[in-house]
C-alpha cells in the first residue's frame, strides 16, 4: 500500500519564509514542550498544511519530529533527577496502545459521518477536554499560588487511590509513588487517545499523572516527555511505512525545537510547582478557545448552520492565529520566568563560599 | 639521626599571679593539646588556641612533632625544625602571656597520631586537641581519646591573601573546574555543532535522492527515523552545550527553591564575614 500513497503526495519545495516559519515555531513548540511535557505540536500540523503541505505530509512530519524532540528533553530532564523512566515507558507502552484504539474510533467516525463530521468529532474532544482539564489546572494552580505554607503532597483522588492494592502494584522510585497498574493503564489509554485525536497527548498525559497517580507536576511532565517519545517513534515508524514523511520539514522544524526544549527543560529548574501547572492551563484554555473558532466551518460542512463563507473563512483565521497566541503566551511566560528566577538567584547567592 | 638526639624541651612558664587569684590554689587545670607538624605553628591556630584557652581557663601545652626526624640530609632538617620551634615556642609564649595564659612546650618525633596518643596518656587533664594545617584530622583522630578540632582561618592572618585556607584548594578547583566546563562546553559546542551541520548539509544538498528514498516507505521507513535520531544525538549535543556556554544552566539549587533563597536574602540582614579563626569538629 504504501507505493502508491508515495506517489499521490505532493512534498512541497522549501523558500526562505516556509524554513524561517517552521524553525521559529519550531522554537516555540520546543520551548512548550521542554517546560510541559507536550504541545507545540498543534500549532505545527495546521502551520505546516497552511505552508501548502499535505495534511497526512503535515501529520506524519509532525509525528517524526516529535519523538526526537522529546528524547532530548527527556534526556535533559533526566539529568536533572525529574524523570521517572520506569513511569513513563510503562505509560508509554499502553498509550501507544491507546493511539491505536483512538485512530480505530477516529476511523470508524470517518466512515460513519465523513469528514467533516470526524473533523467535529476532534474539534468537540478538543473544546471539551481542553475546557475541562484546562480549567481545573488553572484552578489548582491558583490555589497553590495562593496557598501560603507547604503545599498538600498529592491530591486526594491520587491518594485514595494509591491505597487501593490491587495486583499488580508497580513502586516508581523517582515519582515516589506506589500504585496499582489499574489506575495507570486508564490514564496511559486516554493519553494515547487523545494523542491521535488531537495530536498532543500531553493534554491528558500531564493532568492524569499529576491529579489520578500523584505524581508532582515537574516529575508528571518530564516522565511525559518519555509518554511521547515511545508514542512518537511508533507513530512514525508507522507513517514511514507509508512514506509521508518528509525529512527536510522535520530537520527544519527539528532544528528550532531543540534550542527550545533545551531551554524549557531548564527552566523548569528555576520555577515552582504551580508555574508548570499555570503555564499548562493556560495554553490549554487558549486553544480550547481556537478550537471553538474552528466548529462553525464543520457544523457548516455537515449543513448544521448556515454562516456565511467569507465569515467562517475568517472564524478558521482566527481560530489558528489564537492558537500561535496560546503557544506564544506559554513562550513567554517561561522566559519571562527563567531570566526572572536566574537574576534572582544570582542576586542571592552572589558567589561561592568564601568568595 | 637518631631518635635521642631529639631532645625533649620542656618549658615551664611559671603560673603568674593572676591565677592565683583570691588565694584559692586551682587544683585541677584542664589542658588544651595544640599540635604542629611544622617547624613554625601557624598564628591563627595559636590565636585561637590563646583565646579558647583564656575563656575556658585552660592551660596549653603546645606540641611541634618532627615527623621526619631520620631524613638524610646530615640532620638539616631536624636542626631547622628545633630553631623554628625555638621561635615559634618563644611566640606562642609572648601570646599566651598577654592573656594571661600558661603555655607548656614539648617537642617530640615520630608519627603523629602516635604521638599525640603518647602525650594523651603521660601529660594529664588534656581536654581536647587543636591541630595546625598539614597534619591528616584522621591520623589524629584515629589515635586521640579526645575530641580534635582543625582550624579554619583567613590568610590574611597570615601575611597572605583574604582567603580561607581551609578552602582554598577547593575553591581553587571549582574555580578551575568552571573554567574547564566552559571550555568544554565551547569545544563539544564547536564539535557537535560541526556534526550537526554535516547532517544537514549531507541531507538537504542531496534533497533529490533523500526524498526518492525515504518517501519509498516499506523498510525505508528506518531511513527517516534513523536520520532522526542522528540529527537529535548531534543537536541535541549541541543546543545542550550552546545554552550551557552561554551560561544558562539549569538551577544549582533545585532542591532549594528561588523562591526559597529570595526569601532568605531579603529576610536575613547581611552578616559581616567572620574573619576569625574557628574550630571545626572532629565529626
Amino acid at each position: 500500500m504504501h507505493g502508491p500513497v508515495a506517489e499521490v503526495l505532493q512534498f512541497i519545495d522549501l523558500t526562505t519564509y516556509n524554513i524561517l516559519f517552521l524553525f521559529i515555531v519550531g522554537f516555540i513548540g520546543g520551548l512548550v514542550s521542554g517546560f510541559i511535557g507536550s504541545g507545540g505540536a498543534f500549532v505545527l500540523t495546521p502551520g505546516m498544511m497552511s505552508l501548502g503541505v499535505p495534511g497526512t505530509v503535515a501529520v506524519a512530519s509532525n509525528m517524526c519530529h516529535k519523538f526526537p524532540k522529546a528524547l532530548v528533553g527527556a534526556i535533559k530532564r533526566y539529568k536533572y533527577g525529574q524523570v521517572d523512566i520506569k513511569l513513563g515507558l510503562i505509560m508509554g507502552i499502553f498509550a501507544e496502545i491507546g493511539v491505536q484504539v483512538g485512530i480505530m474510533i477516529q476511523q470508524y467516525i470517518l466512515k460513519v459521518y465523513g469528514q467533516a463530521g470526524s473533523n467535529l468529532y476532534v474539534s468537540f474532544i478538543f473544546v471539551l477536554v481542553l475546557v475541562i482539564v484546562g480549567g481545573y489546572v488553572m484552578r489548582d494552580a491558583v490555589q497553590m499560588k495562593n496557598a501560603t505554607g507547604i503545599t498538600p503532597s498529592s491530591p486526594a483522588l491520587a491518594k485514595r487511590l494509591q491505597q487501593i492494592e490491587i495486583w499488580p502494584m508497580l513502586t516508581f522510585k523517582t515519582a515516589g509513588l506506589r500504585i496499582s497498574m489499574w489506575f495507570l493503564v486508564p490514564v496511559a489509554l486516554a493519553t494515547g487517545m487523545l494523542a491521535a485525536t488531537i495530536a498532543v497527548g500531553g493534554f491528558i498525559g500531564v493532568p492524569g499523572l499529576m491529579y489520578i497517580i500523584g505524581a508532582t507536576s515537574i516529575v508528571a511532565s518530564a516522565s511525559e516527555l518519555v509518554i511521547a517519545f515511545v508514542m512518537g517513534l511508533g507513530g512514525t515508524l508507522i507513517w514511514a511505512y507509508y512514506g509521508t514523511v518528509d525529512i527536510r520539514l522535520v530537520m527544519i522544524i527539528l532544528a528550532g525545537s531543540l534550542f527550545g526544549v533545551q531551554l524549557g527543560a531548564i527552566g523548569t529548574t528555576y520555577v515552582k510547582e504551580y508555574m508548570i501547572k499555570y503555564v499548562m492551563a493556560t495554553i490549554m484554555l487558549i486553544v480550547a478557545v481556537s478550537r471553538f473558532f474552528a466548529i462553525p466551518k464543520y457544523l457548516n460542512e455537515l449543513q448544521v448552520t448556515a454562516l456565511a463563507d467569507s465569515s467562517v473563512a475568517l472564524m478558521t483565521q482566527i481560530s489558528f492565529y489564537v492558537m500561535c497566541f496560546a503557544l506564544l503566551t506559554g513562550a513567554t511566560i517561561i522566559l519571562v520566568n527563567l531570566f526572572k528566577a536566574r537574576s534572582q538567584e544570582k542576586a542571592a547567592v552572589p558567589a561561592p563560599a568564601g568568595g | 639521626m637518631e631518635p635521642k638526639k631529639m631532645e625533649k624541651i620542656q618549658e615551664h612558664i611559671p603560673a603568674e599571679t593572676t591565677s592565683a587569684d583570691l588565694g584559692v590554689q586551682v587544683k585541677k587545670i584542664s589542658y588544651i593539646l595544640v599540635v604542629t607538624r611544622n617547624g613554625h605553628m601557624s598564628e591563627p591556630v595559636m590565636e585561637y588556641a590563646v583565646n579558647v584557652a583564656d575563656r575556658l581557663q585552660y592551660n596549653i601545652i603546645a606540641a611541634h612533632i618532627n615527623t621526619l626526624p631520620f631524613y638524610r640530609d646530615g640532620g638539616r632538617r631536624s636542626g631547622l625544625f628545633a630553631s623554628a620551634m625555638q621561635e615559634s615556642a618563644l611566640l606562642f609564649r609572648e601570646k599566651a602571656e598577654a592573656r594571661g595564659v600558661q603555655v607548656k612546650h614539648i617537642g617530640d618525633a615520630g608519627k603523629i597520631g602516635n604521638v599525640v596518643k603518647r602525650l594523651c596518656s603521660s601529660e594529664k587533664r588534656i581536654e581536647f586537641i587543636v591541630i595546625d594545617q598539614g597534619i591528616r584530622k584522621e591520623e589524629v583522630v584515629s589515635q586521640s581519646p579526645v575530641p580534635v578540632f582543625s582550624v579554619i582561618y583567613t590568610e590574611k592572618k597570615a601575611g597572605l591573601r583574604n582567603k580561607a585556607t581551609h578552602y582554598k584548594s577547593v575553591e581553587k578547583g571549582a574555580i578551575r573546574m568552571s573554567i574547564t566546563s566552559k571550555k568544554r562546553h565551547l569545544r563539544n559546542c564547536f564539535t557537535f555543532g560541526i556534526l550537526t551541520a554535516a547532517v544537514y548539509a549531507a541531507v538537504f544538498l542531496n534533497q533529490e535522492l533523500v526524498m526518492a528514498y525515504f518517501t519509498k516507505g516499506g523498510i525505508y521507513a528506518l531511513l527517516p527515523v534513523a536520520v532522526v535520531f542522528m540529527v537529535s544525538y548531534a543537536h541535541g549535543n549541541f543546543t545542550s552545550s550552546f545554552w550551557s556556554a552561554l551560561g544558562i544552566e539549569g538551577s544549582k539549587s533545585t532542591t532549594t527553591k528561588p523562591a526559597d533563597i529570595r526569601k532568605k536574602a531579603t529576610d536575613v540582614p547581611v552578616v559581616k564575614k567572620d574573619v576569625r579563626p574557628r574550630a571545626e569538629v572532629n565529626v
